[in-house]
């Protein structure tokens, strides 16, 4: 639709200017937070001695659970985690305490002062101990059809066995920060860098002990967040906003890179059992799953990030006996989180690589038998939702004719006849991704437009940038309803004077729900505007037209048959305000028929689903373990885009996110719970070099009735699954090599060389 | 009592460089990095701190200079950089490059291939891409990638950003690239005073780093040392300045070497390759000599850190460092290697074999330099190679690094020598390799029982870089490499 609008903060980021919260000059008198941070894993607190460090000159004040005003919890979902532990530790980088000083090495001089005493307690890490256990956030959760257990006694074949899938550290560019000011009467303004307004606005007030309107949000824009920021700014914001209450001084929490990758919550590790029945062609019969995510400390958001996984454990495939079970396991891990798929990632891996095992035992071609499995519309998922506009089987078709796949698979073959040392093999994975927070309430968004004298405009939505062109999308979508330049229109900060309420920018809606609120208030205006037009036309150029004739285009508004006769936005703008037509509206939008009964585990989740299909071929090096991605193929549907560059960027960056995380983002904690790989030296995310040779992603457009603003679909998160086709890619690679290899995750030199251990090959 | 407890009393000599165009003479605490002085004294925000340890470039900015006749422009990672190192330089910064209004070529370019997202990488990516077109006409691919793998954008805009990339190196020169207020500042740059000695930072509270130093003379140097016997020695500081940011240590006393140019000589003599201790990586790779001499050592430079590191560091601080996975250690171990280390009393030169004593000890006495390193010249009728594994393809440190060297007469090997690195507590040479090796010729020897016992010389540990076991299978892995090269060869 609107290609040619650039990032619309593009030219200050690239010259610096764009602004950033703490990436500004200090407050008069701002104090420097600080934090002592638990050393074990799970503990029961014995005595908290702060005396030494409070007398450090400089020091101004500290601060423990003691302090707080109000309620001592930041739970959302659950009440279930406390700003500051009172009597029992949970994690290793729990905060405990902390020190407000005037500069940062004070600050840190006085954490080493305080003195922590504690009794420790045994801690569970492991996911199948925490099941076994009954250590969880919910009971079982089950989504079930058919008789899975008779279908497996039936099937002519079957598999069983166990699959992992590991963590992923967010590595936003910007760290976790607050900085909390103090304003007249007790209020308080946090500038958070938070993707959740409402619930960083909500909990704060909770632990000051003030009513939610004494608490003002304000997020300019974030440094990247991938969910890392849904639930995990709001612990920093509490802690500037709690420093900022008690001192009545500007009050900053900023995190270090490394104490960000210690202590926060990551993408949530899982480990699955599964069974499962097909008959001799590879078409699934039955599937038994139990997906165990490993949770941590809180509950966090884990309930929903389980429920999406169970909603993609089937991927793209009809299954018509299944059994989903889901457990969201407590451990002693900092509380994991949201992560760019939700969940989705986690339970699609299950089923490919089940799907990979199935296709070898057969000799079965991959893409064949995904094709033999893949949804047709008409059928309904596990939980219900009936499937239309699904294209699957055209991706399919068209992938296969792009990347000439039967030449390829050969040329591959011959490769792999003639070499020893490097293999090569091919990955494919299709993706359906649910569009619509599983949380039906969290589907609403309100949006408000002023139009000024000059005819410019405001937009302020719920909605928080962070790179994913929020601001952009709503510009180009208040832009063509007003039929004004882009360049007119202001896309504001998300603050919650103006919108109040707002959900979390996450789930892949934010220009769902955020672009149609704005449509809606903007069309609010165009429709008080055109009877303005009327008028003003009659005046203007005699004409008599009824106000549905009447255009809004380029800055311009005419009658349709005569674009000549025309008054211009200004014009109109301004004889609006002559006439006492309000000139503002609001707008909200909630998405229409969605339901989920959770216990019956059916319903409709998802206002529609986003289609697409990708092959890697990958080069693996059996002597070193290395590999490089030699081509990487992408077929999305994508509705009608309201920019396609943006969501190209967003398809290539969550691709790249996707291969960091199943080829080389290795997160490991030692047996005490301590993350070692925490820092940008151990913890390696993709560079340039990971790129792929080639990269082709085609945007297959659709005219599918189920989407969303104008049409388009949502793009943050379903591309992520494509970078796991990297991962098949090398699992069949390895094969090559070695028969029986089995590639654990992430495929990194290690794991490869695992799994193909034993293996010389000479000459 | 606060207030006055606070009050802080600095002495400091002020530096003299040019920030974006402009000359500016400025007070500067001892030991900060050019990131916080941006930051703290400039206010200027623009550049982006995200890591404070060089991993991420979000920090690069550009500094300029002269080096062998030219002003050259190198990207470097300002939360590594001791302002102190600034005077006589010309700092880029972001700010400096270009204005939303009015964009320079580089964002013009990255804005129309949407490269970017969040934007907390951008100025970074800016910077580098500065760096790389002003010194480069029209670099490839493998120039381009090589000047951006030092810096990570989580968003994942690499795709685009390579593809702007490419036009700008298709479309631009550097006279195109490099903007007039840096042209102007060229011919001052070379009238530039020496450097002053001194970087005093006194307060009542401890600080990190008390006092920076410059010698401008060996002699200098060791009177420093003299007078400040718990000082270190810091030259390209990618690991001092790592150990000062993230390890909080405490540095009383920093004595810059970089400026003494007995140690930023690199040249030729009949006994190989002399490498003053401060010349950088990049300095080498740029080397003519390097390039044609020693070409293994030329591809090894190519993959150590980033061209940001490359552009700091120092083959003397990766040997004074000592680390098992050191880099450049097993190649020059192989290459036998040989160190001028200089002291107030003397100059002694040593193997490099016997430089390392045990786990990060070295046989540098108190007060004592790495002054040169020496690589004898290599025979024509060799094989020399090494391999690095590690976890990522770029930037990052070994898992295990091994080199290897065979010398033939005939078809008979006179010396074969292996190193490894992150198999052990050091970089160490195997005796096995070279017993079972040498008099050998290549097809009468017995590979497995190489690569068995080899491996039984070394015990590694488990890490976060890898497990015992693993470190084992690279070792037999990395030798069987070099046999089916050797064979190949042989063909
Ligand atoms: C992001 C990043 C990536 C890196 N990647 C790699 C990598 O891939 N491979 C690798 O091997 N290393 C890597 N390093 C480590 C580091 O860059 C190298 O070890 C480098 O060679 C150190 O040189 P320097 O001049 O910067 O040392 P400095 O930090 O200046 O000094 C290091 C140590 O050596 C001492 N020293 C320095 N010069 C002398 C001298 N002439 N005489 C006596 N003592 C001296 C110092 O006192 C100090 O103890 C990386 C570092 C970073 C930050
Ligand atoms: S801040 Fe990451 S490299 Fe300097
Ligand atoms: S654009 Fe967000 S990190 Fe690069």
């Amino acid at each position: 639709m609107n290609s040619a609008v650039f990032h619309l903060s593009g030219p200050l980021h690239l010259c610096g200017k764009s602004h950033f919260i703490a990436d500004e000059p200090p407050l008069q008198g701002q104090l420097y937070a600080k934090f002592l941070f638990s050393p074990v894993a799970h503990a029961q607190i014995s005595n908290l001695d702060i005396s030494a460090a409070e007398k450090i000159p400089g020091v101004i004040k500290i601060i423990t659970a003691d302090s707080i005003p109000g309620e001592n919890q930041i739970g959302t979902v659950v009440k279930d985690e406390p700003l500051f532990p009172e009597t029992e530790i949970m994690y290793v980088g729990q905060p405990i305490a902390m020190v407000l000083a005037e500069n940062e090495y004070l600050a840190e001089l006085a954490v080493k002062k305080i003195v922590l005493k504690y009794k420790e307690l045994p801690a569970i890490f492991d996911p199948e101990e925490a099941y076994k256990e009954k250590q969880g956030y919910i009971q079982e959760r089950i989504i079930a059809r058919g008789d899975v257990e008779t279908a497996l006694k039936n099937a002519p074949f079957t598999l069983s066995g166990k699959t992992e899938t590991s963590g992923q550290e967010h590595f936003y560019l910007e760290s976790q920060r607050c900085l909390a000011v103090p304003m007249e009467n007790s209020r308080i303004i946090l500038h958070t860098a938070t993707q959740s307004t409402m619930e960083v606005q909500e909990i704060a007030s909770r632990i000051l002990g003030i009513p939610v309107n004494d608490v003002i949000i304000e997020v300019p824009r974030l440094g990247g967040a991938f969910g890392g920021k849904e639930r995990g700014a709001t612990i920093w914001a509490c802690m500037a906003a709690l420093g900022a209450f008690l001192t009545q001084k500007p009050v900053l929490v900023k995190l270090t890179r490394d104490e960000d990758m210690h202590l926060t919550g990551k993408r949530h590790p899982f480990t699955s059992l599964w069974k499962v029945g097909f008959d001799e062609h590879g078409k699934i019969l039955a599937y038994d799953i139990l997906l165990l995510a490993n949770g941590g400390a809180y509950t966090d958001l884990s309930i929903a990030i389980l429920e999406r996984a169970m909603f993609h454990s089937e991927n793209a495939y009809y299954i018509p006996n299944i059994k989903i079970k889901g457990f969201a396991c407590k451990t002693n891990l900092p509380p994991n989180t949201a992560f760019r798929g939700f969940g989705a990632p986690q339970g699609i891996f299950v089923i490919e690589n089940i799907l990979a095992k199935i296709a070898e035992q057969l000799k079965i071609d991959p893409l064949e038998i995904r094709l033999q499995n893949a949804y047709q519309n008409g059928d309904k998922t596990p939980y219900g939702q009936e499937i239309s506009d699904c294209r699957l089987t055209d991706l399919f078709n068209i992938l296969a004719e792009k990347t000439n796949y039967l030449a390829l698979k050969q040329a591959v073959e011959v490769f792999n006849k003639n070499n020893t040392r490097f293999k090569r093999g091919i990955g494919i994975i299709p993706v359906k991704f649910g569009i619509s927070f599983t949380t039906t309430l969290l589907n609403q968004g309100s949006a408000l437009v002023w139009v000024y004298i000059d005819g410019s405009v405001s937009v302020s939505t719920g909605g928080v940038e962070m790179g994913q062109e929020l601001s952009t999308k709503v510009a180009i979508v208040v832009a063509k309803v007003l039929g004004i330049p882009v360049h007119q229109i202001r896309v504001e900060s998300s603050n919650s004077q103006r919108i109040g309420n707002a959900s979390p920018t996450a789930a892949s809606t934010g220009s769902d729900i955020n672009g149609n609120a704005a449509r809606i208030a903007a069309e609010k205006i165009k429709m008080a505007l055109t009877e303005c037009a009327v008028k003003l036309l009659k005046q203007k150029h005699q004409l008599n037209v009824s106000p549905e004739d009447i255009v809004f285009k380029e800055g311009k508004v005419f009658y349709k048959e005569n674009p000549d006769a025309c008054v211009n936005f200004e014009e109109l703008v301004r004889f609006a305000h002559s006439e006492r037509v309000p000139l503002a509206a609001y707008g909200y939008y909630k998405t229409p028929a969605l339901w989920f009964d959770r216990d019956k585990g059916s319903g409709n989740p998802f206002h529609y689903f986003v289609w697409g299909v990708a092959l890697a071929e990958v080069e693996m090096d059996t002597l070193l373990g290395e590999h490089k991605i030699i081509k990487l193929t992408v077929m999305h549907e994508n509705g009608q885009t309201l920019n396609e560059e943006i969501d190209r960027g967003q398809i290539e960056g969550a691709i790249m996110q996707g291969i960091g995380w199943c080829t080389m983002e290795d997160l490991k904690w030692n047996e005490k719970g301590v993350y070692l790989s925490a820092n940008p030296s151990t913890y390696k995310i993709p560079g340039i070099r990971n790129l792929p040779e080639e990269l082709e992603i085609e945007m297959i457009p659709s005219a599918t009735e189920e989407a969303s603003v104008f049409g388009s679909k949502g793009i943050g998160e379903p591309p992520l699954i494509y970078g796991l086709s990297v991962f098949f890619a090398l699992q069949a690679a390895a094969k090559e090599a070695k028969k029986d290899a089995e590639l654990s995750f992430p495929a990194t030199p290690e794991s490869v060389l695992q799994c193909l251990d034993g293996l010389y090959p000479i000459g | 009592m606060k207030e006055q407890n606070l009050q802080t009393e600095i002495h400091l000599n002020q530096i003299t460089f040019f920030l974006n165009g402009k000359q500016i003479t400025e007070d500067v605490p001892a030991g900060i990095s050019t990131l916080d002085w941006l930051h703290a004294k400039k206010q200027m925000f623009g550049t982006k701190c995200s890591c404070n340890e060089g991993d991420c470039g979000a920090c690069t900015v550009v500094i300029a200079y002269p080096f062998e006749g030219i002003i050259t422009y190198r990207a470097i990672n300002s939360c590594l950089y001791p302002a102190a190192k600034l005077h006589g330089k010309h700092l880029i910064t972001i700010e400096g490059l270009g204005t939303p209004e009015n964009l320079h070529p580089i964002q013009q370019t990255l804005l129309k291939y949407h490269s970017l997202q969040c934007g907390y990488c951008t100025p970074g990516f800016v910077m580098s891409l500065f760096a790389l077109l002003a010194m480069n006409s029209h670099p490839d691919q493998e120039t381009i990638l090589a000047a951006l793998e030092g810096n990570l954008c989580r968003c994942g805009t690499y795709n685009s950003i390579l593809k702007a990339a490419q036009e700008l190196s298709a479309k631009f020169s550097p006279s195109e690239i490099v903007p007039e207020w840096c042209r102007n500042t060229e011919q001052d740059l070379y009238s530039f005073n020496e450097t002053d000695t001194m970087f005093f930072t006194k307060t009542d509270i401890p600080q990190q780093v008390n006092c920076y130093l410059f010698p401008k003379t060996m002699k200098q140097l060791f009177d420093f040392y003299a007078e400040h016997p718990d000082a270190n020695f810091i030259a390209g500081g990618t690991d001092i300045m790592v150990q000062k940011n993230i390890d909080r240590k405490v540095f009383p006393v920093l004595i810059d070497i970089t400026n003494l140019p007995e140690l930023n000589r690199l040249y030729l003599r009949q006994d190989g390759l002399h490498i003053g201790s401060a010349v950088t990586y990049q300095q080498l790779y740029e080397s003519g000599i390097v390039k044609t001499d020693y070409p293994v050592l030329h591809k090894l430079l190519a993959q150590i850190a980033s061209q940001q590191i490359r552009n700091l560091g120092t083959l003397g601080g990766n040997i004074a460092n000592a680390s098992p996975v050191g880099d450049t250690l097993p190649l020059l171990l192989v290459l036998d290697a040989s160190l001028w280390l200089q002291s107030d009393l003397e100059i002694r030169q040593i193997p490099l074999n016997d430089f390392f004593v045990s786990y990060r000890k070295t046989a540098l006495n108190k007060g004592e330099i790495i002054k040169e390193i020496i690589i004898p010249p290599v025979k024509s009728n060799s094989y020399i190679k090494f391999t690095k594994t590690s976890k990522s393809k770029s930037v990052d440190i070994s898992s295990v690094i091994t080199a290897v060297k065979i010398e033939y007469n005939e078809d008979i090997i006179i010396n074969a020598a292996l190193a490894l690195g992150g198999v052990s507590a050091l970089p160490m040479l195997s005796q096995k390799f070279t017993e079972l090796l040498t008099g050998k010729k290549l097809s009468t020897i017995n590979i497995d029982s190489v690569i068995s016992e080899v491996e039984k010389e070394f015990e590694p540990l488990t890490d976060i870089r890898g497990t015992a076991l693993y470190r084992k299978k690279l070792i037999q892995n990395h030798i069987l490499l070099y046999f089916q090269e050797l064979q190949k060869e042989e063909k």
